[in-house]
């Protein structure tokens, strides 16, 4: 999918673990997991909203759109 | 309500269950009695249940294993469908019933109950064809009586199966929402 997911990037700048964002975000480690990884579909404005609180951060920092060029 | 469904569901699976054992011991009948019939000719007269199919084993042997083999499959067929059913039923979970699994097995039916439609209508038209031949086809009728009936049910699982589909791929997003 053309949009990157960089939550683990900004987590590493704010020095926080994935179980300190789950508890911090009220997030299970499962969806936050599939999150981090780039499986998820969808994200809520809510659960965008929580993480970007608790990580201090804008919606861009941690979604990203990368142009992928169709073969 | 959920009560009523399991029940449902229950005599459902018991149901769907002697179907399955019955067409087995049906299909499994006429393969034996098509083994036998092979090796000892004698046997034509006393087909499975009191199927004599002797005298157009003695005007045509291509034609009396073309209509056996019809016969057959179309058996074989309705025991495998069952057998898919059974699986269903008994794999299904009503809580979480969306999962490509049980998408996978109700496209599957439908397949199989379109082959068994044209199987049957196909042995149909061939057995109207060998009457205006002089052949006694009529014991035969009771093997493909139903054929427009599959052909009706498979078109209406193929809808259900699509809709199955679509519901899957909306439960898959729905899980994939964070």
């Amino acid at each position: 999918m053309s949009i990157i997911v960089n939550l683990d990037v900004m987590m590493a700048k704010r020095k926080m673990s994935l179980n300190e964002l789950s508890e911090k975000v009220d997030l299970t480690l499962s969806n936050l997991s599939i999150l981090k990884t780039g499986k998820a579909k969808a994200i809520r404005f809510s659960t965008l909203e929580a993480i970007c609180k608790v990580l201090d951060c804008q919606p861009g920092d941690i979604l990203e759109y990368k142009r992928t060029v169709k073969k | 309500m959920a009560k009523a469904n399991d029940l449902i569901f229950t005599s459902l699976k018991i149901v769907t269950w002697i179907i399955f054992v019955g067409l087995c011991i049906e299909a499994g009948g006429l393969v034996v009695n098509f083994i036998f019939s092979l090796y000892n000719p004698e046997f034509v007269r006393n087909l499975y249940q009191k199927l004599d199919l002797s005298e157009m084993y003695n005007r045509s042997k291509f034609i009396f294993f073309s209509m056996y083999s019809f016969i057959l499959v179309i058996s074989i067929l309705k025991a495998v469908l069952f057998y898919i059913l059974t699986l269903l039923v008994s794999k299904i979970n009503l809580s979480n019933p969306f999962n490509k699994s049980v998408s996978k097995q109700i496209t599957r039916i439908s397949y199989y109950t379109l082959s068994i439609g044209l199987l049957s209508y196909l042995a149909r038209q061939t057995a109207n064809n060998l009457q205006h031949h002089g052949y006694s086809i009529d014991i035969l009728d009771q093997f493909w009586a139903d054929s427009q009936a599959f052909i009706l049910m498979a078109a209406v699982i193929y809808v259900i199966a699509i809709i199955f589909s679509r519901g899957v791929e909306l439960q898959t997003e729905n899980d994939l929402t964070v």
